[in-house]
């Protein structure tokens, strides 16, 4: 199926959004995963899953398997999760691999950087060479991966450009937040799953537009005029605020803040989509990440992550702010699921963007029509 | 050998590291038959690699020197 997207790419003053079928069309939902998802820089997870070397997270993206691994000199890497003899799944649950990764099949092994170390048998009963069996040849493929801001990104593809040079602008953007960041552990981490089509969660991310409706609590210090809107066509897009405010304990207690911030963020924070599905949110005392994960073309896990300037900072306060993000992020369920439900209404057209308040959710949709249209392009001329 | 070889199930079934690169290192050091012997030995490698197990260097040794791996 091929969609008509042109109207996307049109000045956000007279732009359609994406038509119906990128939200309930199944086809599409897969033509997205190959142009959108795998072709660009996706985030699977995050560094903290895998925190000693050895240890090791099965995660399935769209289907494909792929593991997880910090290797045993500590660098984090991401394998496809197949064995290269039968194509068996090598790791089915999070591990610490203390030598080698054993196929539970015939018991090839791996190293923890790849490497294929063991073929048991392959020249017969007790021969564990073969001539036409090369391991320097036989390793496992490595996804390229890279890891920003606490976020394991991958391109599944193998065909983007590197990671830094694709978000440069972004990256030079948020230098300052270039710095350590500790994850808050169990309790800063939360999932929720969401009837909708993974961008709606995106596009809802973007915009400041729906503050002072959906989360009126915000509003009492955070009004829509104290927000101004991110968007770098072709790049990224989001929303900032200039009255960020810290949490503070019961005793006026704060968390610490990043290290060497300017003055811009005393008062200000930044939420912007690392395009294509990764929510991140800046501020001077902790960070958040949300990895949208599309389960299917009307179903999202989000998974939730707070980080902090410091491995280990205030615990009362910290499931305070755990809590008051969630309580954020739920606010917006109904909103992401009722425009879901809402494009299973047949005249609708991709609806219509405010020029003054959505464009960085046009942003995104121009970006989205554009990487489905570089796809199509090249398939036509393969 | 059936003492042994009920000793291997059940470290088999109890997902028994220790016991199975122990284990498979007797049977091999049981057999006479060349074959027999690297077939068990390449069974206590593979669970010794697995385990990070520093017996793996002296079974790889012992597989080379039969020509085996």
């Amino acid at each position: 199926m091929t969609t008509n997207i042109s109207s996307v790419m049109r000045p956000v003053e007279t732009a359609n959004g994406l038509p119906n079928e990128h939200y309930v069309d199944e086809r599409v939902f897969l033509e997205e995963r190959d142009a959108v998802l795998y072709n660009n820089w996706s985030g699977i997870g995050v560094e903290a899953d895998v925190p000693e070397n050895g240890d090791a997270k099965p995660i399935e993206f769209l289907g494909m398997p792929l593991l997880l691994i910090r290797d045993k000199d500590g660098q984090v890497r991401v394998f496809q999760n197949t064995c290269r003899h039968r194509g068996m799944i090598l790791v089915s649950e999070p591990k610490k691999i203390e030598g080698a990764i054993r196929c539970p099949y015939h018991s090839w092994c791996y190293s923890t950087k790849g490497e294929l170390v063991a073929t048991p048998h392959v020249g017969g009963p007790g021969m564990n060479t073969h001539k036409d069996m090369p391991r320097s040849e036989l390793g496992l493929y490595e996804v390229p991966s890279y890891i920003w801001l606490g976020v394991v990104f991958i391109n599944a593809s193998n065909t983007a450009a590197p990671f830094e040079e694709t978000h440069a602008e972004l990256l030079e953007r948020w230098k300052e937040f270039d710095v350590p960041m500790y994850h808050g552990g169990e309790d800063s981490k939360f999932e929720l799953e969401v009837e909708t089509n993974w961008k709606l969660a995106v596009e809802n991310y973007c915009e400041s537009y729906h503050l002072p409706w959906v989360h009126p609590g915000l509003n009492s210090y955070s009004r829509l005029e104290d927000h101004y809107n991110i968007e770098e066509y072709g790049r990224y897009s989001g929303q900032g605020t200039l009255v960020y405010r810290q949490l503070t304990g019961q005793d006026g207690e704060t968390f610490p803040d990043f290290p060497n911030l300017s003055d811009k963020w005393e008062t200000g924070g930044e939420y912007i989509t690392v395009y294509p599905n990764v929510l991140l949110g800046v501020q001077r005392d902790h960070a958040f990440a949300i990895i949208l994960e599309p389960k299917a073309v009307n179903k999202t896990l989000e998974h939730v992550h707070l980080f902090y300037a410091e491995p280990k900072v205030d615990e009362a306060l910290r499931a305070k702010n755990a809590t008051q993000w969630k309580t954020v992020f739920i606010e917006d369920i109904f909103v992401v699921e009722g425009m879901q439900k809402g494009r299973y209404g047949r005249g609708f057209d991709g609806g219509r963007f405010s020029p003054a308040m959505d464009g960085p959710t046009h942003c995104f949709h121009d970006w989205v029509a554009n990487q489905i249209t570089n796809h199509r392009q090249q398939l036509a001329a393969e | 050998m059936s003492g042994l070889h009920n000793q291997l199930l059940a470290a088999h079934e109890h997902d028994d590291r220790e016991g199975l690169i122990v284990l498979y290192t007797e049977a091999a050091d049981r057999s006479n038959d060349l074959i027999e012997r690297s077939f068990f030995l390449t069974h206590a490698f593979v669970f010794a690699l697995e385990a990070g197990d520093m017996r793996a260097r002296d079974l790889h040794a012992r597989l080379h020197d039969m020509g085996r791996i």
